[in-house]
């Protein structure tokens, strides 16, 4: 059965239809400013709310203000889901009238005179085919050139998995440079490679006897005292000592003990007329030197800075101020690439420094925040990028390196902080005594991963790797962690404190306590004792590892030690 | 009237139809009374009794849809079928489950073990596609709600020219092949986050997809079925079993004569003239074509091909994790803090920048191995287009083309010839 409408029924659908448009339009238009509004406007960021609001916080007793906070609270959410209901009634007349819009012109379209086309001379078919193969060709063309000159546009924006040529491959594989793998022979820093605390090569001896010279290849006594840990490079040991005033640098023949050149550090320009106040366990020597195999540089307590080549020729030497706090000055120097760079702490401020490592001009300074420590600057490479990682208090910051800037930093340290951090491919530890340690997640809005303070040393650093993350403590605790999740997998009681940070070598962990021990265990998620072998003097400094031997510096003497 | 009854039902439907605002956008007020706000209620999961029953609905529709269109030749009753489609496939089931949908489905779990296929959803990419090789595309014709909402509201058809038909009947097929690209390398469903008119089935999208959607439907006016004819993928797969149909519908319930009354009525250019008085390529010409095209298959496939796995980095972005990565990444070259709700959970998260690298290595070479298929099927699709542009079949009559025919009906009443059953007469 068909509707049959006459013109006058038409004409009054026309007119309704019209109509139920213009009412459509009107509604769509109106409910898409309200929608706008809606999603831009919160209604508890009104400025009145929140300025009353914070004049409530000021005067939290009073009674009226609250109630002032409630009312217009309460109006502003009334406020805005009115205008949530506007929108959903809208929703409703807009399908209403849409619905009576089609409804109209269906029925008016129906209800049209039947008026086919009467066509004229047929389409040429065979032309027809011809044109569409051009125009498809056309197309595809057309289609196909715009994806070849996007895939050349992009590509430079993205990264090349497939490590082929290319610019971007390139320029990604500099920018992502990886840690250096520790090299077996040249132990540059306070402990080692990017102090971190890792020796390479392998087959190092793991019993010895300082008393009766069992796998001792050489001993010396170190000219003056210092609690410095010993740097490597090729055949040279480098030490420093100090005795009031008289700051050196000692050059000691590897393989024989022999002292080859002493560097003196002292009558500076610059350089404080008396004794800086530091404590007698630190001394002015506690700092340990750094070296490239072309220069060695080493800074003291005084603040003296002093730089030599390899064979003990001054090339540059400075006061950089005496770095005033309460133990006094420990942080060890660290070189990157042409950059000698100096974690400065005192009273008065705290920074890193670049210096040029060919003429001692200064090149950057980047003032830190916070309180002076006594921790030293580790080298970590995150995310292809090298970072210089200090532990300070409270944060713990990154910084290029290069240019000093700050990378990031995480508020988690308090008290005295002397430990540096322990880094491996993914995260930082960082610890002191009296605080927590605390993993850290590298990177832009770096973050704390997981916490434990049942463990702290005071002065001992931690080390890492991707396995696992060792601490000894001032108490004599020795604990290992699952360095991802931060359970603890061992805890061993060794009965003295340790000071020396331990070193992981040949997959265990060499940890030298305060009476000249060294506990030496394995790097594994079991605890198992290699051997405990005894220097026959005290010892807190952190031993160096170089080709098969052990450098131990004890409280007077330094050691060789080889398997026989 | 009974022509306005399936009006009047969609308008209760549509008012029936009611939308839910539920999100929380700030905080809820604090009571200091003690009242405490009542535990989330969450909507019971359907059971699969439900899906079965989706199947057995579309299932029906179709045979209907078949009937009405094959059969009793009834315009007015597939108007009927789209309204119920809307109502029920749109409105009441808010567009999901779908077949067009379903592509994405199969791509996915034929290319990951780790994802078993709902069987509704299998069942509602395959009937579909199975009714089309016996009957064409009445699935288009009154089952699927996309199609039904242009359907309904196409009533002042234009035609297009030809020209624009030819470059816009490119797109499904790029669509296609983006679409089984993006699931199977389990980066995003495309059709489903784009279809245009789920904001207005679910009255709650984006704003840009509900002016995608309503834009769509003002063009389709005039425009009939824009997004049938230019973007729907499932269309393409529909197009090419509805050229084999055993039994397609047809524009005259007899001997065609030719009066040519039909010729210009479809809007979607799917009616097939006659071309006995028509001048024909020469043979020796069209096969030339012929095997040209044919020898251009295999290079228009590893140009596809190859152009699309130049592109796979870029493609690659689709990827959630491969954004997040670029937006990391673009944060520390620029030292720019990026405030995204992805990174700053990201961050949160306690995944490494490492860790979320690797995962955008992988996902890039599991798109450089995916894309060249993808390009390799859409050069194939080109060189079997081209073929297909130079065979030509004698006709004796006006037809629907099997492939673009949407069954829809509406040649029917352009045709003069009229059946008279024993009843009638």
């Amino acid at each position: 059965m068909k509707l049959k409408l006459n013109e006058k029924d038409i004409s009054i659908l026309k007119v309704i239809s019209q109509v139920a448009g213009g009412f459509t339009l009107v509604v769509a238009l109106t409910m898409i400013f309200s929608l706008v509004q809606l999603k831009t406007i919160n209604p508890l960021d009104n400025p009145v709310l929140l300025s009353v609001k914070d004049q409530y916080d000021k005067d939290p007793a009073n009674a009226a203000k609250a109630e002032q906070v409630r009312a217009m609270d309460l109006m502003a959410r009334k406020a805005y889901f009115s205008s949530r209901w506007q929108v959903e009634t809208g929703s409703y007349l807009l399908l209403a009238g849409a619905i009576i819009l089609i409804f109209c012109q269906r029925l008016i379209s129906d209800n049209e005179k039947l008026n086919p086309l009467l066509p004229g001379a047929k389409n040429d078919s065979s032309f027809q085919q011809k044109r569409n193969r051009r125009y498809l060709i056309a197309t595809a063309s057309v289609i196909s050139l715009t994806a070849i000159v996007a895939s050349f546009v992009l590509r430079n924006d993205l990264p090349d998995p497939s490590g082929q040529s290319g610019t971007s491959a390139k320029s990604e594989a500099k920018s992502k440079e990886t840690a250096p793998k520790p090299d077996k022979t040249n132990f540059p820093f306070f402990r080692g490679q990017d102090s971190r605390g890792i020796a390479g090569g392998s087959g190092y001896p793991t019993e010895w006897d300082g008393v009766t010279g069992n796998n001792i290849e050489w001993k010396i006594e170190i000219p003056k005292q210092g609690q410095s840990s010993p740097v490597i490079w090729d055949d040279k040991i480098f030490i420093t000592g100090a005795q009031d005033m008289e700051c050196e640098v000692y050059c000691i023949n590897k393989k024989t003990g022999d002292i080859l050149w002493i560097g003196s550090a002292f009558n500076i320009p610059g350089e404080p007329e008396v004794l800086p106040k530091v404590d007698q366990d630190a001394g002015l020597a506690a700092s340990t030197v750094a070296t490239n195999g072309k220069e060695v540089c080493a800074v003291f307590a005084n603040g003296n800075l002093i730089c030599f080549d390899m064979n003990g020729k001054k090339k540059w030497a400075k006061n950089i101020g005496v770095p005033e706090n309460s133990y006094g000055y420990s942080s060890s120097l660290m070189i990157y690439e042409n950059l000698l760079l100096v974690q400065y702490d005192s009273e008065k401020k705290i920074s890193l420094i670049g210096f040029d490592i060919e003429t001692g001009d200064q090149k950057w300074e980047t003032l830190r925040q916070g309180h002076p420590v006594w921790s030293s600057p580790v080298l970590a490479y995150f995310d292809g990028k090298p970072q210089l990682i200090i532990n300070g208090n409270p944060k713990v910051s990154s910084y290029d390196p290069s240019t000093g800037k700050e990378l990031w930093s995480v508020e988690c340290m308090s008290n005295d902080v002397a430990p540096s951090v322990a880094v491996n491919n993914t995260m930082a530890y960082a610890v002191t005594d009296y605080a927590k340690l605390t993993a850290i997640k590298p990177g832009t809005g770096a973050s704390i991963i997981w916490e434990d303070n049942t463990y702290t040393p005071d002065v001992s650093s931690p080390v890492a790797n991707d396995e696992f993350l060792f601490i000894s403590t001032g108490n004599g605790d020795v604990v290992c962690y699952n360095p991802e999740k931060g359970d603890t997998l061992w805890t061993h009681y060794f009965m003295d404190q340790f000071y020396a940070s331990p070193i992981i070598a040949d997959d265990m962990v060499y940890l030298l306590d305060r009476s000249g021990v060294m506990h030496i265990v394995k790097a594994k998620s079991e605890f198992q004792l290699v051997a405990e072998s005894s220097l026959g003097e005290s010892a807190d400094c952190t031993p160096a590892f170089s080709d098969k031997k052990i450098y131990i510096r004890g409280k007077k003497n330094l050691y060789c030690i080889s398997k026989n | 009237m009974k022509k306005l009854v399936p009006y009047i039902i969609l308008i209760f439907l549509f008012i029936w139809h009611s939308m839910l605002f539920a999100q929380q956008r700030f905080p809820r007020p604090e009571f200091e009374s003690g009242y405490t706000y009542p535990t989330n209620q969450l909507l019971n999961q359907r059971g699969p009794m439900w899906e079965y029953f989706d199947v057995a609905v579309l299932i029906s529709a179709l045979i209907v849809t078949t009937w009405l269109a094959l059969k009793k030749r009834s315009r007015q009753g597939l108007i009927w079928m789209s309204v119920f489609s809307l109502a029920y496939f749109g409105f009441y089931r808010q567009g999901c489950i779908c077949s067009v949908g379903s592509v994405q489905n199969v791509a996915l779990a034929l290319f990951n073990d780790g994802y078993a296929i709902p069987l509704s959803a299998l069942l509602f990419f395959i009937i579909p596609l199975l009714f089309a090789l016996a009957y064409g595309r009445v699935f288009c014709a009154g089952v699927c709600p996309l199609g039904a909402i242009q359907e309904l509201t196409g009533f002042k058809p234009v035609k297009l020219p030809k020209t624009v038909e030819i470059i816009l009947a490119s797109v499904p097929f790029i669509y296609l092949a983006l679409a089984v690209l993006f699931a199977s390398t389990n980066s995003q469903f495309i059709i489903c986050r784009y279809d245009p008119f789920i904001g207005i089935f679910r009255l709650d999208a984006t704003y840009t997809l509900i002016i995608f959607g309503a834009l769509l439907l003002l063009a389709g006016i005039f425009v009939n079925r824009p997004y049938c004819r230019y973007l729907c993928p499932y269309g393409v797969l529909l197009n090419v079993f509805s050229r084999y149909a055993g039994k397609h519908l047809t524009i005259t319930p007899a001997e065609c004569t030719n009066c040519r009354l039909c010729e210009e009525t479809c809007p979607y250019d799917a009616i097939i003239p006659s071309d006995t008085d028509q001048n024909r390529e020469e043979p020796e010409k069209s096969r030339k074509h012929f095997i040209l095209y044919f020898l251009l298959i295999p290079v228009f496939a590893v140009s596809g091909a190859y152009i699309l796995y130049s592109l796979a980095p870029s493609l690659a972005g689709v990827d959630s994790a491969v954004r997040l990565a670029r937006e990391i990444r673009l944060e520390k070259e620029t030292g720019i803090e990026s405030l995204s709700k992805a990174v700053v959970a990201f961050k949160e998260s306690g995944k490494t920048e490492i860790e979320l690298f690797a995962e955008e290595e992988i996902i890039i070479s599991r798109f450089r191995k995916a894309s060249p298929w993808a390009g390799m099927f859409l050069g194939i699709s080109l060189g079997i287009g081209m073929i297909s542009l130079t065979i030509r079949s004698k006709r004796n009559e006006y037809k629907p083309h099997q492939g673009r025919c949407f069954s829809c009906g509406r040649c029917f009443k352009y045709c003069p010839i009229k059946v008279q059953t024993q009843n009638e007469a």
